[in-house]
């Protein structure tokens, strides 16, 4: 799965969950302050990027250093590379 | 002690969204009961009929709001709002400390109930469950939630009891204005059909039979010889109550005035309505109000169209008031609302009274030989209607009874 296709599955996270428009999710938008949302929306992107990502979120901690919509491609990056191949074609199969 | 009067109310049912929907509802003495395409598909369920509400706009309760609601949540909230636009109030109001929100449901939403077991007995995960779920699903899940949407910062109550909750919740409102705690309370109560709920009154064979799903809008019979079972139905109610003087400060429109309330129970079995309680329960809201049965004009009777029930509340009748006083469900054509039913038709009274009409009891053909010896109106009639009461009956034996009147200065 390349960074654009991170990206792009991220972002239709955000517009199916929190009913963004696409245009104004951009890397250096604040995930409270800019986006709208607030703790709670917090735990449900999480649930959200478990579902199409297939990866337990909870136990990386980089998790809790999100503060833009640019934090989160990056974390979600890094830590889709740390996972195993046979994970990694998990991923790509559901693409 | 307060006053207590009501100046506002927002309602939706099977007959639509709006409180003028249900008031053309019953002057048409339409039914809103239906096949219903979720029932079909629930492998081992028999009754396949319900009243449901139909889709709306949910899109009116903003996201952040929204977020934490399931569908009976929605429902109680879309009449929340039509509740305040109809009462009047201005948001420094509703927002100060002497407002409250009491509203109930039977449970929390069922359908998101069913999705949260669902993820968690598929997935086996924990974390696959959103972090809304609990605000979906938790019992008081209507009265948060709407006291969120309104900015409400008095008293937040949900007295859950199951098919008396709404009346519950009415009934709270009135001794906290008349108490002096509170001056304004948005108080009733909303339901969501699901399978889960049509299958737990059919368990108990309490539910119309498979028989009645060829015929949907004759299955629901309050009172009548070939009653069998009642139908589930889905809506909301919010009656807005309030303190005379702070009625008047404002120069509110007042529809009627709560005066007595009682809810009781049976100490006797969890299931089954006890004829001796209710008879009690009604005596005592009376007492509580200090009018006498014969100032009674209109009984808006709980009879849900089972075999016990309406026989325990018609026996419960003929003791209080004999055969002189009016009678009517509006259950035969809404179905039964459960949690809801209270608020909704307790407004269905108001336009009543308002009106100077009494809807009948819809399906009611032929009075049951146990369900006889009243005056059952089985077609709409001019009436004038000074005092009425609205019984709600739950599972639990519980009895809840609100006795109303025409406002007087």
């Amino acid at each position: 799965m390349t960074d654009s296709d991170i990206r792009s599955k991220i972002k239709e996270v955000f517009v199916k969950n929190f009913e963004l428009d696409e245009n104004i999710i951009q890397d250096d938008k604040l995930l409270f302050d800019d986006l709208g949302l607030d703790s709670l929306d917090i735990v449900d992107l999480i649930v959200g990027l478990q579902r199409v990502f297939k990866i337990d979120l909870r136990k990386y901690s980089e998790i809790k250093s999100i503060r833009t919509f640019g934090d989160v491609c990056n974390v979600m990056n890094k830590i889709i590379k740390e996972q195993p191949d046979e994970m990694n074609k998990i991923i790509d199969g559901h693409k | 002690m307060s006053r207590v009067v009501i100046t506002g109310y927002g309602i939706n049912s099977s007959f639509g969204f709006g409180a003028d929907s249900l008031q053309k509802g019953l002057e048409q003495n339409r039914s809103g009961i239906c096949r219903v395409d979720e029932l079909l598909k629930c492998n081992g369920l028999q009754s396949k009929i319900a009243a449901c509400a139909g889709e709306y706009n949910i899109n009116v309760i903003p996201r952040l709001h929204r977020r934490s609601m399931g569908r009976v949540a929605h429902l109680g909230a879309l009449a929340a709002l039509e509740a305040v636009e109809h009462c009047g109030a201005t948001p420094a109001m509703i927002t100060g400390p002497r407002a409250g929100c009491i509203m109930s449901s039977t449970m929390g939403s069922a359908s998101e109930l069913y999705g949260t077991f669902d993820t968690i007995f598929t997935e086996k995960n924990m974390s696959s469950v959103s972090g809304m779920q609990f605000f979906k699903c938790a019992s008081h899940t209507v009265a948060m939630n709407v006291a969120q949407m309104l900015g409400i910062r008095g008293s937040v109550l949900s007295p859950s009891a199951a098919c008396a909750s709404s009346m519950q919740a009415i009934g709270l409102g009135f001794q906290l204005i008349r108490g002096g705690i509170l001056d304004m309370a948005f108080c009733g109560g909303a339901e969501e059909v699901n399978s889960m709920v049509v299958g737990s009154f059919e368990s108990i064979f309490a539910a119309a039979p498979p028989s009645r799903n060829d015929d949907p809008e004759t299955a629901s019979r309050p009172f009548d010889a070939r009653r069998d079972g009642l139908v589930c139905g889905e809506g909301a109610g919010v009656i807005v109550l309030e303190s005379l003087d702070s009625a008047l400060a404002r120069n509110a429109s007042i529809l009627g005035e709560v005066v007595g309330y009682n809810t009781s129970a049976s100490g006797s079995h969890i299931s089954q309505s006890d004829s001796s309680a209710i008879r009690d329960c009604i005596n005592a809201a009376l007492h509580d109000a200090g009018i006498s049965p014969r100032e009674i004009d209109y009984v808006s009777a709980h009879a849900t169209g089972t075999v016990q029930g309406d026989a325990s509340e018609a026996e419960a009748l003929r003791q209080v008031f004999g055969g002189r006083v009016p009678v009517s469900s509006l259950k035969g054509g809404l179905g039964h609302t459960m949690g809801a039913s209270g608020a909704i038709e307790l407004a269905a009274c108001l336009m009543m009274m308002r009106d100077g009409v009494i809807y009948p009891t819809r399906n009611l053909e032929q009075p049951a030989e146990d369900c006889s010896g009243l005056n059952h109106i089985r077609q709409q009639t001019l009436a004038e209607i000074n005092c009425f009461i609205k019984n709600c009956f739950a599972f639990g034996g519980i009895n809840a009874v609100l006795v109303c009147r025409r406002f007087n200065a």
